[in-house]
Parts: C-alpha cells; sequence; structure tokens
C-alpha cells in the first residue's frame, strides 16, 4: 500500500518536473530539477539495477514530453540511480539495508537526508551540464550555471523530500 | 560467497554502460551539436587507441623492416657502384680521345660475342646512326679488341682479334722491330708476335704495343708482353705474348676511326 502511494507520489513529482522544465528556465544559468532526488527516494527493496531502469523511464520521458534534448536527463539520471545504493550507505550506514527500510526525515535526520541529496543532485548536475554544453560553453559559463543550478535545485528537492520520504515512513 | 557480491556490481555495470549508451544514442540522433561533439570525442579515442596498436604493431615488424632495408641498401650499393664504373670509363674514354690525336673515339658496348671458334666476333651496340664506320679499330684500355666489318644503323659487327684471320701491326718495346701479332687460337689472352727479325734483342717481359703502321689502330697501344719464343725457318722469331686484355672479362670498348683513312686509303695503291 505504501509502494503504492510511493509511486502515486513519484509520478505526480514527474510532472511537476515537467512543469519546471518547461516554465521554470527563466535564464541559461539556472535549470530547476527535482529528479536526482525523486531516484534517491526510490524504495531500497527496489535493486540497484531496477532503479537505473526506472531513472532511464524516468528520464526520457521528462525529455520526450518537454523541450529537453531526447535523452539528456536519462543519460544524467542514471549514474544517479547507479551511485544510490553508495551514497545510502554511505551517509545513512549499513542498517537501513539491514532492515531493509527506507531513510525518511524523521528517522534518519534532515541534515543526512540533505547531504544524501546533495550528493546525487552533485552527480546528475555535473553529467547533465558537462553533456548539455557539448565542448561548446565556456568552462566558467558551465561553473557558474553548475553552481546557480546547484542552490535552486537543492532547494527544490529539499522541499521534495519530505513528500518523497516522508517522515512517519 | 565472494561470487554472491561480484555477480551484481557487475550486473550493475553492465546495466549501467547499457543505459548510458542507449541515452548517448538517443542524444546523438536528436542534437546535432551533441552530436559533433560524441563523434569528435569518438574519433579522438579511436586515434589514441589505434595510434598506440599501431605503434605496437610497427615494433613487432621491425624485422622485416630491417630486411626491406637491408635489400633496399644492396640495390642502391649496386647501383652506386655501376654509376661509378659509368662514370670512370667515360673519363677514361675521354683521356683516350686526348691520347690519341686524329683518331675519333666512341664508347661501346658488346652485345654478342663468340670465344669459342676459329672465326669469332663481337657485335656492338652502336651503328651508322652513332657515327661508326666499318674498319674502324675496337680498342681498350687493355689493348686491340678486333676490327669493325660491317655496320648496320645501331650495331656493328666485328671480326675478333680471337679470329684466324686478323692480324695487328705490332712493335716490340717503345723503339723495338715491328711484327704481325695473331691469336694463338687456343687461349683467351694469349697471342704470338711473327716475323721478328732474328738480329732483334729483347727480354722476355719487355711490352709489345701497337706500332701505328697501320690506318686502323693508333700507335702505342700496349697489347701485352714477351713470353718465350722460337725461330721460324731460321730466318725469323716467333714470340708468345700475354695480352693485358682478357675477352673472358670484355664488356666496354671503344670504337677508333682514324679521321685520314679515306685519304690514305685513296694513296694505297
Amino acid at each position: 500500500m505504501r509502494n503504492a502511494q510511493f509511486w502515486f507520489v513519484y509520478l505526480l513529482m514527474a510532472l511537476l518536473q515537467l512543469a519546471l522544465t518547461n516554465y521554470g528556465s527563466v535564464t541559461p544559468y539556472i535549470m530547476i530539477t527535482i529528479l536526482p532526488v525523486m531516484v534517491l527516494c526510490i524504495p531500497i527493496r527496489t535493486g540497484t539495477v531496477a532503479a537505473m531502469g526506472i531513472a532511464f523511464i524516468t528520464g526520457l520521458a521528462v525529455d520526450w514530453l518537454s523541450e529537453g534534448v531526447l535523452g539528456l536527463n536519462a543519460l544524467a539520471l542514471v549514474p544517479v540511480a547507479l551511485s544510490r545504493d553508495g551514497i545510502i550507505r554511505l551517509v545513512f550506514g549499513k542498517e537501513l539495508f539491514a532492515r531493509k527500510e527506507d531513510f525518511s526525515t524523521k528517522r534518519s535526520g534532515f541534515p543526512q537526508v540533505a547531504l544524501a541529496v546533495f550528493f546525487s543532485l552533485v552527480i546528475f548536475l555535473l553529467v547533465y551540464i558537462w553533456v548539455d554544453g557539448a565542448g561548446t560553453r565556456p568552462f566558467w559559463f558551465n561553473v557558474g550555471r553548475f553552481f546557480a543550478s546547484l542552490a535552486i535545485s537543492y532547494l527544490a528537492c529539499l522541499l521534495s523530500v519530505g513528500t518523497l520520504a516522508p517522515s512517519h515512513k | 560467497m565472494r561470487q554472491q557480491t561480484v555477480f551484481p556490481k557487475l550486473a550493475n555495470l553492465a546495466v549501467f554502460i547499457l543505459l548510458e549508451i542507449a541515452s548517448l544514442y538517443l542524444i546523438t540522433h536528436n542534437a546535432p551539436l551533441q552530436r559533433t561533439w560524441v563523434g569528435r570525442a569518438g574519433h579522438a579515442f579511436m586515434g589514441a587507441v589505434w595510434g598506440r596498436t599501431q605503434a605496437i604493431g610497427s615494433y613487432f615488424s621491425l624485422s622485416r623492416t630491417n630486411e626491406e632495408l637491408a635489400r633496399e641498401n644492396q640495390e642502391l650499393m649496386d647501383q652506386l657502384l655501376y654509376a661509378r664504373e659509368r662514370l670512370q670509363r667515360q673519363k677514361v674514354d675521354s683521356l683516350y680521345q686526348e691520347s690519341h690525336p686524329g683518331f675519333t673515339l666512341i664508347p661501346a658496348e658488346v652485345v654478342k660475342m663468340s670465344r669459342n671458334k676459329q672465326h669469332n666476333y663481337l657485335i656492338l651496340n652502336r651503328g651508322y646512326a652513332d657515327g661508326i664506320q666499318d674498319k674502324s679499330g675496337i680498342i681498350t684500355r687493355h689493348g686491340v679488341v678486333g676490327i669493325v666489318d660491317a655496320v648496320s644503323e645501331h650495331h656493328s659487327f666485328v671480326f675478333s682479334f680471337q679470329n684466324s684471320d686478323v692480324s695487328i701491326s705490332a712493335r716490340l718495346g717503345e723503339e723495338g722491330s715491328h711484327g704481325l701479332l695473331v691469336w694463338d687460337g687456343i687461349t683467351s689472352n694469349g697471342a704470338i708476335l711473327k716475323e721478328v727479325p732474328l738480329h732483334y734483342r729483347y727480354q722476355p717481359g719487355d711490352t709489345v704495343f701497337t706500332s701505328g703502321h697501320s690506318v686502323i689502330f693508333p700507335p702505342d697501344i700496349p697489347l701485352g708482353l714477351v713470353g718465350d719464343a722460337h725461330v721460324v725457318n731460321g730466318s725469323t722469331n716467333e714470340i708468345n705474348v700475354v695480352l693485358f686484355q682478357d675477352f673472358k672479362t670484355l664488356r666496354y670498348v671503344s670504337v677508333a676511326h682514324n679521321n685520314s683513312f679515306d685519304e690514305i686509303e685513296e694513296l694505297t695503291p
């Protein structure tokens, strides 16, 4: 039941991401994304291979339904899914895997969740901005875009994580 | 236990690579900018990889390359020696021309020669198109070779000195007696100097020269060295001569034509 609820919220978040992609691009320096936190919050019982598949389909759907380059979000999101296990082990410890419990802000603490979100967002933005620039944009433009997008997207992700990984879990 | 941890990681990696390749495929087929970028990166990667493998392949094929270089070097050495020989011959011919005033010398090459008959001949690669005339003498640095008997446009037929019908006017020493030099009919470098007066003194090892009494050969060409002798009919000596010219190694010759030949012939009864 809780699983079905999660995937319903996941779907709503994907629609929100579509809206952010289509209407949230006010400057080339800023891109707003909540996709990394969506992938990070996929239940632990879902294996890495399945998580990568879900990330790929999600990224592809967002690309297809928005005006982006088809495959770009998928390319940046799959590494997040691959490193999801590692980030969770690093930030929350191995106990979550032993108990097969998902992390939440109440159980794991907001700072740790924020740190995990930060890591996943950094991975996503590094790949996304690097490939999106395709070697045509200056290095400092990419650096500026990375930090500006990191700041805004981090805020959006922290606001979303409460919905995806609620405290009552 | 170890397999249980390694296999999932490999599976994760394989699926990850697969999905990333799929993403890249989609990107390159939908965005020209990214397509160019990925293509360029791919070319750079391939260039680096193939360049390295090419270097490795070149290292292992060094032995074959060395053999090819050695063979090529040998061919170049042969060409160099041939060129030097030709150059040397041209210099000698030039000196020859200066040492035989009154004669025109034309270099030629023997293209055919018989040596195992009593009436041997040569064929040269020069004819009347090259200025060759019949009754010209064939000489080398080592002596006389024969007399031109017939000329075509590009070739000449020569009676070899190794022909029982050919005789040359020769002289013993710098100012000695004259006689007729003929082939001994047996060896490739043997001759007989006939009709040498008995009173004439000579020593074995003296040099025999062309006399200059012939209109065909220039004078003072060294022909050979005096060997043993015997008296013929109690009136003349016949002296064995070892020729300088070895017909077995004959290849390049000079055709000597007396510039006054026609004038002298007209005066001859």
